[in-house]
């Protein structure tokens, strides 16, 4: 196999450079969250602190307003995570295209 | 050509990913997995109407929320080669390896399991198994065999998870 050969168990998410920081999960069905990051498991379950949601447009639920609802600890599911990205070097931007 | 070879050979190129929800992120393979997981560095992420972006250094996305992966033209003839040299290297690797069936302790399968279930139930019933009662603390996944003995014959023994016949005097638990 190739040298990126990786076996099944682990997770090809390394969550433990980011434990501590704060960081951006968004879920299946469109909820999004941030918080710091205290802890996950191969199933990408994860525990976070401070957690804050983004609330959606009541409208059109594609849309985070900036309005935030605060959660304070939680665990997220990982069979419901949909991405996950460092909160840090996240932000809108112009259309690049 | 699997579409998950196509996939593994794209890593270290940029590609699209389109998401159920109708996103798609632009960034550089860094990593994908049997699941189709990936992991993405210096991503644009488009909103479904492709009137929002954002910058994300980097990302992950589970597999199962993909509708599908754009990769670049040159992706295919990766694949092409990769495979050759996989199906010589198989081809040799084959020959050395031959015969040896399973192995490399990967747990697996096996009865036997400290809670008690399975063949036997500790309960002085004589028969075969006897389960195998160690202390629970060692999880006896697989094959038992975790204390010695590897496949019990008969009589007295300790531990292993496949009793023959007799009695297993195994009832610490």
């Amino acid at each position: 196999m190739t040298s990126s050969f990786n076996p099944k168990k682990e997770s090809i998410l390394d969550l433990q450079k980011f434990l501590g920081k704060e960081i951006c999960v968004k879920f299946t069905g469109g909820r999004e969250v941030q918080g710091i990051l205290k802890g996950y498991d191969q199933l990408v379950n994860i525990t976070l602190d401070q957690t804050q949601e983004f609330i959606r447009d009541a409208e059109d639920p594609l849309i985070t307003t900036d309005e935030k609802r605060f959660l304070g600890l939680v665990v997220c599911r990982g069979s419901s995570v949909m991405m996950v990205c460092p909160t840090e070097g996240c932000e809108p931007i112009d259309n690049p295209y | 050509m699997l579409p998950l070879s196509l996939l593994r050979t794209g890593q270290g190129h940029q590609i699209m990913v389109e998401l159920k929800n109708g996103e798609t992120y632009n960034g550089l393979l860094v990593n994908c997995d049997n699941w189709m997981n990936i992991n993405l560095k210096n991503v644009i992420r488009t909103s479904k109407d492709s009137d929002k972006f954002w910058k994300i250094q980097s990302c992950y996305i589970r597999g199962n929320t993909i509708k599908y992966i754009s990769v670049p033209d040159e992706i295919i003839d990766l694949v092409a080669e990769e495979e050759q040299t996989l199906r010589t290297t198989y081809q040799q690797r084959g020959d050395s390896n031959r015969g040896r069936g399973r192995g490399e302790g990967f747990g697996g399968r096996g009865r036997g399991d400290a809670s008690g279930r399975g063949r036997g139930d500790n309960s002085f019933r004589g028969g075969r198994g006897g389960g195998n009662s160690g202390d629970s603390s060692s999880a006896s996944r697989g094959r038992g065999e975790y204390r010695g003995s590897s496949r019990g014959g008969r009589g007295d023994f300790r531990g292993s998870s496949r009793g023959g016949r007799g009695a297993n005097n195994n009832s610490t638990a």
